[in-house]
């Protein structure tokens, strides 16, 4: 299997500071794998290298190569537009826009040109289904998101990245702000949909990370400590630094 | 021990006095504000009727009504917000979801607060030498109603932009991730969640507009004729204005006292209800951003 | 189906699987000894590598899912009860390999009567019919099965310490069978552990099931 993200020596800057330090990793097609560390360690930066959204922030540059399916997503005369949308997002807090449900799913497809109604009406549906949401909120898609619970508005900003067929999803902290029984359930979602899609998710929650991953690269410092399968990582870390981190004696 | 009751008490007495000290003072001004309209609402409401808001000035502007006054402020705040509103927002947009921190931004900005700490006769001044004298627009509304654009822009662009940065950067994210350009997200996610705020901020310049004097008085105000415009080249009189002169040099001014506080009655009347209008507008667009 | 129930359930196809394969050897060697077969015992033996792999893995799973899944409640107890289910199934294997030794080593055929007096088919049939029950608790989690187990322990106790005045009667008679008394003496206490680690099996399920404790209670039966 050829891997479905690359990055070879990447490093990255926020003006002088270094947040990330010659990180080479691959990341395989429908697998999860999570990103784990400290708070500023760099794994949500790294995550945010792969739809470009650090270009949103203000004196960031970054040097080293970053293959996303078969493309070198930092060279020049890339579509950003048509690299976020293969390559997905949901964030740490659930921010559904102040629309009715159904727009807010529909709000993806019409930016990239989805026009006929039919067609949109069914993907909604699909995506809602897929997000496990559909039984929830089929009577009331033309309620306003605000509506929902936050592990319902979660669930719904994953439908809404699903209707526009992604084929990689990244998760910053997708259930950071959620209750234990929405975080579960999101925990599951990942789980179901890892058979369609390739999945790297930011956690703070090693629990999670071993629940939901098959992956799991640990950072630290910007550095990427260690990169493995989740079990290997969970049972026989072979860095001491992940050993204290997972065990959860650090310092 | 360590809290003696007499520090406990000292406490709470000190507590006391501040909360009255506030309510006192808040209760002052609300005292203020209920004197001047009831004072004015007293001496004004008498020469209010159906035919005093209709009816030309007539008798050196002591008899008859403030009709061609009532629709001039009208046509100088439509004229005034034609302009401000669309180059405003655009501005504002610019500055806001456009511009990097930089020292250009920082410059733009300094600028519209320099412009909206102006004095509004000199808005006055320079409205007359540029659009009246210069482009030769002469006294018109054309003329005037750029002048109190102007004055209103930075009122506009700052409400504007306010309203833009409580858009939480989490939606643009929102949309950007979903590979919607940044016009897109713009026009379909940003504005509409501002848009509540921004109307806010249009009202109250609205508001603004319909009160000042200064910038009309060398470049549209009428000091006295008692017939509607026909063109936007016409002058016409103006509430705030009318009021100045009806008090300061009208012909007769203890005959049209009664006339001044009708006037400025009308004129407090008209800014109440803007901003009562803004504020349900508000509330209603807020729900319906929600519902969208 | 949760991930962590789909988890739990393969572990346990993997222990039933284990089980199974245990059984199959303990039940070859009751064939190997009363066919004489050493081609069969020996191929017990070697099986027993497998049973060994198995056992590894179902440790190294356990080991994962207390990592990955940190299990809680019912969970908890079922994956300790199959981390203790299979080191006695393990020790179960070890114990077919050891019958299957003797079979290697003996020369000739065991004596009919001598099998006969010390029942040890039975006792053979009796331990592969007791390990097939805690078998069928554990996959139809059957309390009252499991309990059953106890009762039929004490049955092997009964043909092993029988088994005694029994052998010392036939060496007595067979002195030239000494040798073949004696490893029918240590094939029927070894089936006679088999009981006692069904025994334990037993409680494991009891315990994972009704999260009660029964070990070191002294008589259960009672």
């Amino acid at each position: 299997m050829t891997p479905i993200i690359t990055t070879r020596f990447v490093n990255l800057f926020y003006n002088e500071f270094q947040a990330l330090k010659n990180i080479n990793m691959a990341i395989m097609p429908n697998t999860v794998t999570a990103l784990i560390g400290p708070s500023g360690c760099g794994k949500s930066s790294y995550l945010r290298l792969f739809n470009r959204m650090n270009d949103l922030i203000d004196g960031v540059s970054i040097t080293g190569d970053i293959m996303v399916d078969g493309e070198m997503i930092y060279s020049k005369g890339i579509d950003i537009v048509a690299l976020r949308r293969k390559v997905g997002m949901v964030f740490q807090k659930p921010n559904p826009f102040p629309k009715t449900i159904f727009e807010n799913i529909a709000y993806g497809l019409r930016v990239n040109g989805v026009t006929d109604k039919k067609r949109i009406e069914e993907k909604v549906e699909f995506s809602l289904q897929q997000a496990a949401l559909w039984e929830e909120v089929k009577d009331k898609l033309k309620k306003s998101a605000f509506e929902l619970s936050g592990g319902q508005q979660q669930r719904l900003c994953i439908a809404r990245a699903l209707a526009i067929e992604p084929s990689i999803i990244l998760m910053d902290e997708p259930a950071s702000a959620l209750d234990p029984i929405s975080t579960a359930k999101i925990e599951e979602l990942i789980y179901e949909l890892k058979r369609n899609y390739t999945i790297v998710i930011v956690t703070h929650n090693m629990q999670q990370a071993g629940r939901v991953s098959d992956y799991t690269a640990f950072f630290y410092l910007g550095e990427l400590i260690e990169f493995g399968d989740t079990k290997e990582i969970f049972t026989h870390p072979k860095d001491k630094k992940t050993q204290n981190y997972i065990t959860g004696r650090f310092g | 021990m360590k809290f003696s009751i007499n520090s406990v008490k000292k406490k709470e007495l000190k507590q006391w006095l501040a909360f009255n000290v506030f309510r006192a003072l808040s209760v002052l001004v609300v005292c203020i504000l209920i004197l001047i309209l009831s004072f004015i609402t007293y001496h004004g409401i008498k020469v209010i009727s159906w035919e005093f808001l209709t009816s030309m000035p007539e008798d050196g502007m002591t008899k008859g009504g403030i009709f061609p006054a009532i629709v001039g402020t009208l046509c100088l705040v439509t004229g005034s917000m034609i302009f401000a509103v669309p180059i405003g927002i655009l501005s504002a947009i610019y500055i806001n979801e456009y511009t990097k921190a930089s020292f250009f931004k920082r410059f733009v900005k300094l600028m519209t607060n320099n412009l909206a700490g102006i004095p509004s006769i000199v808005f006055g001044l320079f409205g007359m030498t540029l659009f009246v004298k210069t482009l030769g627009f002469g006294d018109s509304i054309l003329a005037g109603s750029l002048t109190l654009g102007l004055l209103t822009l930075p009122v506009v662009i700052r409400t504007t932009e306010e309203a833009l940065k409580s858009v939480e950067n989490s939606f643009r994210h929102g949309s950007y991730a979903l590979g919607a350009t940044k016009l897109q997200t713009i026009r379909k996610v940003v504005l509409p969640m501002a848009f509540p705020n921004i109307i806010t901020g249009i009202i109250l310049s609205i508001g603004r507009v319909s009160g000042e004097t200064a910038p009309i008085l060398f470049t549209v105000a009428a000091y006295f004729l008692p017939k509607l415009p026909t063109g936007i080249s016409d002058q016409v009189m103006a509430l705030p204005y009318h009021l100045y002169v009806i008090s300061t040099s009208g012909t007769n001014i203890e005959e049209s006292r009664p006339m001044a506080y009708g006037t400025a009655l009308v004129l407090i009347g008209i800014v109440l209800i803007v901003n009562i209008t803004a504020n349900a507008l508000r509330k209603y667009f807020s729900k319906k951003v929600k519902m969208n | 189906m949760t991930h962590l129930d789909e988890e739990l359930l393969q572990l346990k196809k993997e222990i039933i699987e284990m089980w199974k394969l245990v059984g199959l050897q303990l039940h070859k060697t009751q064939v190997a000894l009363i066919t004489f077969d050493k081609d069969l015992a020996r191929e017990v033996m070697a099986t027993e590598k497998r049973v060994n792999a198995m056992e590894l893995k179902v440790d190294r799973d356990c080991e994962n899912i207390f990592a990955l899944f940190n299990p809680v409640a019912v969970d908890l107890r079922f994956v300790l009860a199959v981390l203790k289910i299979n080191s006695n199934l393990e020790r179960i294997g070890d114990i077919a390999e050891g019958l299957a030794r003797f079979i290697l080593i003996v020369e000739n055929p065991f004596d009919d009567y001598l099998l006969e007096v010390t029942r040890t088919i039975l006792m053979y049939e009796e331990a592969n019919s007791i390990l097939e029950d805690v078998l069928n608790a554990f996959e139809n989690e059957d309390t009252k099965l499991a309990r059953g187990v106890f009762k039929r322990d004490e049955y092997l106790d009964e043909i092993n310490i029988q088994c005694n005045t029994v052998l010392v009667e036939y060496i007595k008679n067979n002195p030239d069978k000494t040798e073949q008394g004696l490893y029918i003496l240590s094939a029927i206490r070894k089936l006679e552990r088999v009981g006692d680690q069904c025994k334990n099996i037993a409680e494991e399920i009891i315990f994972y099931i009704e999260a009660k404790v029964l070990k070191h209670r002294g008589n259960i039966t009672k």
